[in-house]
């Protein structure tokens, strides 16, 4: 294992004197805190932002208090229908009885103007037939013979800051593992070989399976670093700013006692097993730039599976979708994170299946490299 | 001839569909400069490979000091070292941190590695750019970097293909300076080159291949014979 250790401390060396992976690592840190600022400042503004209503006709009387109140502006136009489809938001025309919305479904401006005149007329409605039955002496309460009392079993702003944390995390978690480790994983293969080194180190006496050992601990080392860079700065800026479905009382997400050792672990079996695959394809390329080619199809082949959480939120599969590695790693940690357990058999079957891809790729790099082609091809 | 260090024998070896070495034998001695002559697709690279274990011989045997390539690889290679021509080192490293990895890759004891790093490093007289990071360093000082990281574990068998190849003349002489030292404290120098003068100076006995065979072997002398100088002789044979 000497030649391991040896191999590992003058890669972690040149890789720290890599301005591409320093680079990686500080854009990975920096990234994420950008992305979830935007993505806060973007919803405040959208909750607080007031809309136009165009109208026609007599107001009722009061409606135009509780619109102004929901942050609806109403300003009078001759044709609600025309004025809607660029002028103002939502177009409305009063009448005796009814009342005609007309709104363009293609803007978003229109469904947020949309939803909140609903809800305003619904409130409105109520009040009006409650005000109406009570002149002629009838419980209002008639009008609601069954009442709903929720009762949560959870707390409902935590739920909503899991589910949010259910998507973003696996796939901060897997895209920085894979992209942290990439520049190191190809300049460690294939820049070894464009800049003619590798012959000489295939000529020392070290065992060529120690000098990938070596390579694979210095890549998996610099992806969990870019990995905890991005983590730890993801809740550094969660702790500072209020997401949509927080509701703003609870500006502090915190991951669960459950998901944290998931977390570790899912982590270190992915980085090992994306170093083994990024060595490989790298030990198949010539020289850096075709490496590259190489490795990033490996970025959207794991961003598919990341992002089943976000289309399918509520996805339960059977335990062989479990064996689907990077699927599986994002359901086993949604399931420690949104239900704060951790389902052991999904856990070992993704374990098996993880550990089995870092054993067949080490395999295959292994083979790669000790096969003559590696020095002939070049 | 002194006792045969390495000992190549009817080797064979094709590379994709090309027929590369068919069927090459010579033996290169301790304390001698021993050319490996010939033009350039002659087969010298792939032979030199060959013997320190990078490739394994189709057919035929090579012996270095007692040990086998194919039985014993890991024992030839503690007991080689290979200067080439493309003098690939490490940029981000500095020139003392390169030898250092290859010496402690050569399995030099923990506690010799310091002594031995700074024995080549004076021996070599790269103090001055000791400390330089090898992207800064000149190609003659890269040459030093490549030949001290391929002698800083004492290899009784020291290989240089094309060594001066991308060299000005003073660099150049420098290493034919290194090669003739070596020889005089007994290793056995393998010298691979197309450059018939640089061969004809400096090696004690010599093989000419041409297309994977051995169209002539033995001292500069013998193989010269009565022709003007060792290149007559090299053409005469290759073209016949």
């Amino acid at each position: 294992m000497r030649a391991a250790w040896i191999v590992y401390r003058k890669e972690i060396v040149e890789i720290l004197r890599d301005r591409r992976t320093l680079m990686a690592i500080g854009l990975s840190a920096l990234a994420t805190p950008i992305v979830l600022t935007v993505i806060s400042q973007v919803s405040t503004q959208t909750a607080t932002q007031a809309y136009t209503v165009g109208y026609s006709g007599q107001v009722p009387a009061g409606l135009d208090i509780l619109l102004t109140s929901t942050g609806l502006k109403l300003k009078a136009v001759d044709d609600p229908a025309a004025a809607a489809k660029q002028q103002v938001d939502l177009g409305v025309a009063f009448q005796a009885t009814e009342i005609d919305e007309y709104y363009d479904p293609a803007r978003q401006s229109a469904q947020i103007a949309d939803t909140r005149l609903q809800t305003v007329l619904g409130q409105y409605n109520a009040a009006k037939a409650a005000a109406a039955l009570q002149q002629q002496g009838i419980d209002p309460g008639i009008l609601t013979p069954l009442k709903v009392v929720g009762h949560p079993l959870s707390s409902p702003v935590k739920a909503a800051e899991n589910s949010f944390l259910s998507f973003f995390l696996p796939y901060i978690l897997i895209t920085m593992i894979l992209t942290g480790g990439f520049s190191a994983a190809l300049d460690s293969t294939a820049g070894e070989r464009e800049r003619r080194t590798l012959e000489s180190l295939l000529m020392t006496p070290a065992p060529r399976s120690r000098v990938l050992l070596g390579k694979i601990g210095a890549v998996t080392t610099i992806s969990l670093t870019a990995a905890v860079a991005a983590i730890g700065s993801m809740f550094v800026a969660l702790s500072q700013i209020s997401l949509p479905g927080g509701g703003g009382s609870s500006p502090h997400i915190t991951l669960n006692a459950v998901a944290v050792p998931v977390m570790v672990w899912v982590a270190l079996l992915l980085a090992v097993g994306f170093s083994s695959l990024t060595l490989a394809l790298g030990t198949l390329a010539r020289n850096f730039r075709q490496g590259q080619a190489y490795v990033t199809p490996l970025y959207f082949v794991t961003i598919l599976p990341a992002s089943i959480i976000l289309f399918i939120p509520d996805f339960n599969p059977s335990l062989a979708y479990y064996l689907i590695p990077v699927l599986n790693a994002v359901l086993v940690l949604r399931d420690a994170i949104v239900r704060d357990t951790v389902a052991w058999p999904a856990l070992i079957v993704t374990t098996i299946s993880l550990a089995t891809l870092g054993g067949l790729s080490w395999l295959a790099t292994l083979r790669l490299f000790t096969r003559e082609a590696l020095l002939t091809r070049s | 001839m002194t006792e045969a260090a390495v000992t190549v024998d009817r080797l064979r070896k094709t590379l994709g569909k090309n027929e590369v070495l068919r069927g090459i034998s010579f033996e290169a001695g301790k304390g001698e400069i021993f050319g490996l002559l010939g033009p350039n697709g002659a087969g010298k690279t792939t032979t030199l490979r060959t013997i320190c274990t990078l490739l394994s011989p189709d057919d035929g045997t090579i012996n270095v000091l007692g040990f086998d390539t194919r039985a014993a690889p890991q024992e030839v290679r503690r007991r080689v070292g290979v200067v080439t021509a493309e003098i690939g080192v490490y940029p981000r490293l500095s020139a003392r941190e390169n030898i250092t990895y290859f010496a402690r890759l050569s399995e030099v004891a923990d506690d010799d590695v310091r002594r031995q790093v700074d024995e080549v490093i004076d021996r070599l007289d790269m103090s001055s750019f000791a400390r330089q990071r090898a992207e800064s360093l000149s190609s003659g000082q890269k040459q030093k970097v490549a030949i001290a990281r391929a002698i800083v574990h004492d290899p009784p068998v020291l290989m240089f293909d094309e060594p001066t190849s991308n060299l000005d003349v003073l660099a150049s002489k420098e290493i034919r300076d290194f090669m003739v030292e070596s020889k005089g404290r007994g290793k056995c120098v393998i010298f691979s080159t197309h450059v018939l003068h640089d061969a004809e100076r400096l090696c004690d006995r010599v093989t000419i291949i041409h297309k994977g065979q051995v169209v002539g072997s033995g001292t500069p002398a013998a193989v010269r014979g009565s022709r003007r100088d060792l290149e007559d002789a090299f053409l005469e044979l290759v073209e016949a």
